[in-house]
């Protein structure tokens, strides 16, 4: 799955998002740049130059492809011609000939597969089956790689459901290693393409196997995989609800964490991101405080190699404790959130949750706080402020009281007393030592 | 007698020397003939009593030698009339004899005693050949001999019987030894086998020349040496007067005589290596010149490995490498020829070898030019640093460094012919080597050798791997050598290759690639796995890691990564920059030899002192804000960070009188006491008095400012610990001008220590002000239950830790702890070093306790 760079030079790059947008397509397969691509090029108050740019990137990315029918229509856009050249009507043939003989090649053990009566005999082990197969109905290793190559041909055409039906029936029965992760991979690919979410999430589960099983000697090609796979991950992740919290947890888990850190650690965007969006679902648990915490501390390390308005917010607020700062921050990464591909759709509750967070840490830190102040370092009106303070108080259960005649909130920080520490240290002891006898006992 | 006195002149020293011993002998039994009956007893009393006076009596000294020759002597004179033999004569009868031997021996099939004799046999031949003239019977037994061997060896295949096993030793040794005898006199051998009866014709008027031989006259030996002046204009005196005349057609053979003296006793090499001179003027063809180059760089390596002096004179040095600067121009100049290591040797010393096609040496132009470096280095470590002879010393640098880019240049066209193949291995060496000369160094020195190098090397030649011109910055040299180290070696070169790049990082001010190479690079866990010379230059990166982080203003990595090297005190032997002398010390003498040999150069040298400066004050740093913090609770002595600096400190405390800073360490103490007061201006200053600074050049102002504001947020924490139980309320303005910090900074700093549950207080927007906690201090009781009940907590861990290892894990009860333990932290942390820098916050903390005394201290031990 070669992932080859599709965009031709930016133009004019204030925000530096021309240059997190092409490290990203750098790390990503041929096809999945396309949705990127076209997000772009959809966005509001675009230059024409820009869109001049972004469809001749589409055009490049594409015309190795067999969707011979969609580059034609974009050369003609590109060249403001009515025909395309014949090369395009020539390979058009070229592939509908192949696909033929493709189809040809794999029937045979196309219709086998989905005959009842052959698959209910279909066991577990591979080479078993393979045997069967063979001696009952004829099956050669040859036919079982076409397979492959019709799979992957299928993708290329942009058929994708039909390439992932294709390539999971290859898995079933070859027994080439390599084949069978790239067959992984291909379907993979395919599934986030047509948007197949849960089948995708499969996919995740069984490259990452891969990844920590097969690649163990080799750390150098564990780095790339996880490198790749971070990224495809991020359709599932954004798009797909449930996924999210698995994912997280996988984005966390120290090998990857650690890769994200050495070679690409511009996906702590989207981390970040994820996990403050998160909190509304998590509602301030055990575990998002630990993914906060596991973030903040990513993202101080971090620091030194890559800045942008998402990680910057959470700098700013974390390590810094420069509340204006991380107001001023939240704006931008606001602008910036829009604009994404991944994360558009999640503006809404990233602000919401950022603020939140922002009026948390600095209720915590804070014993009196003037409504008006707190009001514009939220962006909101006066009496906006107030409502906010309200529900805050009343969601995040803090003790608080508003002073309606000095316009303040005074916080109530009770301190935890000396004997509910101590309680809370030895409350389980009891417990463990049961355990402990008893299983010394045994 | 007296024409005997006169023969012993002629021959050669040894013998004569020996015979006059016997003359001398024979005199004193005359005059003492009658008395040496009866003295015999006495001398034996003298023998046993009189030890203590021997030197006294004359007579008796005289005598005890005498006693015992006396009794051989009279038989002789009993048998008769001595027959006088010359001194060769009773070699070549000894030869008889020994041949003797051997002819009976090849008769029983006898080889242990065949082998036996063959040595002895070829000492006594030698002396003779040295008087001129191989004897023909000593020929014709070596040839039978051989042929025998052949036919022995036949037989032993065809019957497949053993002989016994002292029999087949004698035999294997002999097979070897007579194959590699004969190929020296092979032409003798040849001449033999031709024509037996012809041969040993002529013996015997060979005999008879020999016997005139040592006769001819002394005036006409001068004669001939005259002639041989004449012909060259002067002539070098070999042995026994005769003139040796250097030929090209005999620089082989003189070459082979060199190489086999090699490593034994006696020989001169201060001769040899003039022998070779003259040989290299005589040189006339690339081989020879190739050859002879080869010989004299190794025996000039030699002189210092047998001499007293253990390292080369400088003369001597220069001389090698300008010899070897030759070599290198030679094969340059000659295509034809390669020198590597294992390839066959050309055996025909007449014959030229044919140019037109590729012609191996032996030899390895490689492990010559890391000799040359490394006594470049010897020679540095003996030199006072201090002196003018060190810096001159310094400047042969160059010339080596040329080379070594010269060398890898050949080895890169040498591989590329496709009857030698790729030098990786070599290419390696070389290349690590070059990294080794420029890795410590400041860029602008890099670039002037670099320079230079360019313009000694001919402008037709060109490294693939540094092509010329293309690094005029360092950087890109420098990653590009070790990136061709990654790719191509393995174990320890790379890994000193990765050190070498890090070290070079961490000079240029690149702390976080620095660090991320260092942290990928996995060196922490095998580094003990590595020799002694890598081991310090991993001490060295490490400390240099640390120094950068200090001038790229982060303390508190600063800290971490060099807390394994300065907390142990033992800097010096760490960074093999001197020999710690230590009181209890069981070091051998052989160990210390061993130690003062890794010592680096003192250009090399990393400054201890400012070492010590920074890490004290980075501790400094650290250690105060944490020591007011913990200062007021029981269980204070949980966390430390240096240990070191904490026994400095309660030194400092503990003396009565206190005197103005003298040293470094003295103001750093003084300065964390004001710090420790709140009296950060006093700390600022003192700090910024230290000397030691100046070291830092350009980045010296930079530094003073960051510790300056480094002090002020320090001093700023101490205060809030120290002095918070004091307070209900403190204004951030009052603070702001207490500290000299804004009041932004101030609330930011506030703000952090109370997200981090460091202090019990509160910001009240309104007033500006901070508004502490009450009844957050505890008493003394409560303080001591919340520890109690910490232990207990402990006891039960542990417990359940012995149990789970003891059931190997089996008790699912615990699956629940094991999450923790094993997923941060804890493991991680322990082993200190660069881990100190890694991404795991947590564990960091933990990192100096398990210091094990360094990584040095494993090796100097074995």
């Amino acid at each position: 799955m070669a992932t080859t760079n599709g965009t031709a030079a930016p133009l004019e790059d204030a925000t530096g998002e021309y240059v997190f947008l092409d490290q990203l397509i750098r790390r990503m397969d041929r096809h999945l740049i396309y949705p990127l691509l076209d997000h772009e090029s959809h966005a509001e108050n675009i230059s024409p130059e820009r869109a001049e740019d972004l469809r001749l990137a589409t055009y490049n990315l594409l015309k190795n492809t067999n969707m011979v029918d969609f580059v034609s229509q974009l050369h003609k856009d590109i060249h403001k011609s009515q025909t395309a050249p014949a090369e395009f009507e020539k390979k058009k043939q070229d592939v509908l000939t192949k696909l033929a003989k493709y189809e040809e090649d794999t029937a045979h053990l196309s219709n086998l597969l989905a005959d009842e009566a052959v698959t209910s005999q279909l066991r577990s082990d591979k080479v078993a089956n393979l045997k069967f197969l063979e001696e009952q109905h004829g099956v050669t290793q040859q036919m079982v790689d076409a397979l492959y190559d019709y799979g992957r041909f299928k993708y290329e055409c942009g058929q994708y459901p039909d390439a992932a039906d294709i390539l999971y029936r290859f898995r079933v029965l070859s027994t080439d290693n390599d084949k069978v992760v790239k067959a992984t991979w291909g379907k993979f690919v395919c599934e986030i393409l047509s948007e197949e979410w849960e089948q995708a999430l499969e996919e995740v589960d069984k490259v990452k196997e891969h990844i920590e099983t097969r690649l163990f000697n080799n750390p150098r090609a564990q780095l790339t995989a996880r490198e790749a796979l971070v990224h495809y991950a991020l359709f599932p992740f954004f798009n797909y609800e449930p996924a999210r919290d698995k994912l997280t947890e996988m984005y966390f888990s120290p090998s990857f964490i650690s890769s994200i850190q050495t070679a690409c650690p511009w996906i702590l965007r989207y981390l970040a991101a994820a996990v403050i969006t998160n909190r509304a679902r998590l509602n301030n648990s055990h575990t998002y405080q630990k993914q906060l915490k596991d973030l903040i501390r990513v993202v101080k390390q971090e620091v030194y190699e890559y800045q942008d308005p998402v990680t910057e917010f959470v700098k700013a607020l974390y390590v810094d404790f420069d509340f204006e700062g991380a107001q001023k921050k939240l704006t931008e990464a606001e602008a910036v959130l829009q604009n994404d591909f991944f994360l558009g759709s999640s503006t809404d509750t990233f602000v919401e949750s950022a603020r939140h967070l922002i009026s948390e840490s600095y209720c915590k830190i804070h014993q009196r706080i003037d409504i008006k102040d707190l009001s514009t370092r939220l962006g909101l009106s006066d009496s906006e402020g107030e409502k906010w303070i309200v529900n805050l108080i009343r969601d995040t259960k803090v003790d608080a009281k508003i002073d309606y005649k000095a316009g303040t909130v005074v916080m109530n920080h009770p301190s935890q007393s000396v004997y509910q520490t101590v309680i809370e240290k030895t409350k389980g002891a009891f417990f463990r030592t049961q355990v402990l006898s008893a299983a010394v006992a045994k | 007698m007296s024409s005997r006195f006169f023969h012993g002149g002629d021959s050669d020293s040894d013998s004569s020397s020996s015979e006059e011993e016997e003359l001398y002998e024979r005199e004193q039994e005359a005059e003492s003939e009658e008395e040496s009956e009866e003295e015999e007893d006495e001398s034996e009393d003298d023998d046993s009593s009189d030890d203590d006076d021997v030197p006294g009596t004359g007579a008796s000294r005289f005598l005890k030698p005498t006693g015992g020759a006396a009794d051989s002597d009279e038989s002789d004179e009993d048998e008769g009339e001595r027959v006088v033999k010359s001194a060769k004569n009773k070699r070549l009868e000894e030869i008889e004899q020994t041949i003797g031997k051997i002819e009976n021996a090849q008769k029983n099939q006898d080889w242990s005693i065949i082998s036996a004799e063959f040595d002895n046999l070829n000492r006594q031949v030698q002396k003779v050949i040295q008087q001129g003239g191989t004897p023909k019977m000593y020929i014709k037994t070596i040839a039978d001999l051989e042929d025998l061997v052949t036919e022995t060896n036949e037989k032993q295949k065809a019957s497949g019987k053993k002989m016994n096993a002292n029999n087949a030793r004698g035999f294997n040794a002999m097979k070897q030894k007579i194959k590699k005898n004969n190929k020296e006199y092979i032409t003798e051998v040849d001449k033999y086998r031709k024509d037996k009866d012809a041969f040993m014709e002529s013996e015997d008027e060979e005999e008879e020349k020999v016997e005139e031989k040592p006769r001819k006259s002394q005036r006409q030996r001068i004669e001939a040496l005259d002639a041989a002046i004449d012909d060259e204009g002067f002539a070098t005196v070999g042995k026994g007067g005769r003139a040796l005349v250097y030929t090209p057609e005999s620089i082989l053979k003189h070459l082979r005589s060199i190489i086999e003296s090699r490593g034994k006793k006696n020989t001169d090499r201060q001769e040899q290596i003039r022998v070779m001179e003259r040989l290299l003027e005589v040189a006339n063809t690339a081989y020879q010149k190739v050859r002879v180059l080869l010989t004299i760089i190794s025996t000039r390596f030699d002189v210092t490995t047998s001499s007293v002096q253990n390292y080369m004179s400088q003369e001597q040095w220069k001389a090698a490498q300008r010899e070897f600067t030759l070599l290198l121009e030679t094969l340059e100049a000659n295509p034809w020829l390669v020198v590597i290591e294992g390839a066959e040797e050309w055996e025909d010393d007449d014959k030229h070898p044919p140019t037109d096609k590729v012609l191996k040496v032996p030899g390895s132009v490689v492990s010559l030019l890391e000799r040359l470096d490394d006594e470049l280095t010897r020679s540095l470590q003996q030199t006072d640093p201090h002196t003018a002879e060190y810096i001159e010393r310094l400047s042969d640098e160059q010339a080596l460094y040329d080379n070594i880019v010269r060398s890898s240049i050949y080895y890169e066209t040498v591989g590329k012919k496709p009857e030698v193949g790729k030098q990786v291995d070599s290419l390696n060496r070389i290349t690590i080597r070059r990294l080794e000369h420029i890795y410590f160094k400041p860029v602008q020195v890099v670039k002037i050798l670099e320079e230079r190098t360019w313009t000694t090397i001919p402008t037709n030649m060109d490294s693939d791997l540094t092509p010329r011109g293309k690094f005029i910055e360092v950087d890109p040299l420098v990653s590009t050598l070790c990136n061709f180290l990654f790719e191509n070696s393995e174990g320890i070169i790379r890994a000193r290759a990765m050190l070498c790049q890090i070290y070079f990082l961490a000079l240029q001010d690149n702390f976080y690639r620095a660090r991320d190479l260092a942290l990928m690079s996995h060196l922490t866990e095998n580094i003990a796995s590595f020799d002694v010379s890598t081991q310090i230059l991993f001490n060295r990166t490490l400390v240099q890691t640390g120094l950068c982080a200090f001038r790229a203003g982060l303390c508190y990595e600063a800290q971490g990564v060099l807390q394994e090297i300065c907390g142990s005190g033992r800097q010096k032997e760490l960074l093999a920059q001197g020999v710690m002398l230590q009181r209890y010390s069981t070091v051998t003498p052989e160990q210390e030899r061993l130690e003062r040999q890794r010592q680096l150069p003192f250009h090399m040298h990393i400054n201890l002192e400012l070492l010590e400066c920074v890490y004290l004050t980075c501790s400094m740093l650290l250690e105060i804000p944490l020591l007011a913090q913990t200062g007021s609770s029981p269980d204070v002595r949980k966390r430390i960070i240096s240990k070191t600096f904490r026994r400095m400190l309660e030194y400092a405390e503990r003396q009565v009188f206190q005197g103005p800073p003298e040293n470094t360490r003295d103001h750093v103490m003084q300065a964390a006491k004001a710090l420790a007061s709140g009296d950060w201006k006093k700390c600022q200053e003192l700090i910024s008095k230290i000397g030691i600074w100046d070291l830092l050049g350009n980045d010296k102002e930079k530094i003073k400012t960051m510790l300056a504001e480094q002090i002020q947020e320090e001093g700023l924490r101490t205060y809030l610990f120290t002095y918070a139980p004091y307070y209900d309320t403190l204004s951030i303005t009052t603070l702001s001008g207490m500290f000299e910090l804004d009041d932004k900074k101030i609330a930011a700093i506030v703000s952090k220590m109370i997200s981090h549950e460091e202090l019990a207080a509160a910001l009240d927007q309104v007033n500006d002000a901070i508004v502490f906690r009450k009844g957050v201090e505890l008493s003394r009781l409560q303080s001591q239950i919340v520890s109690l009940s910490e232990k207990a907590m402990g006891i039960l861990e542990s417990n359940e830790k012995v149990l789970e290892t003891r059931t190997a894990g089996t008790v699912n009860a615990f699956q629940r702890d094991q999450g923790n333990r094993g997923g941060r932290g804890g493991g991680r942390g322990a082993r200190g070093g660069i881990q100190g820098l890694a991404r795991q916050g947590q564990g960091r903390r933990g990192g100096g306790q398990g210091f094990t005394g360094g990584v040095l201290s494993g090796a100097i031990r074995t």
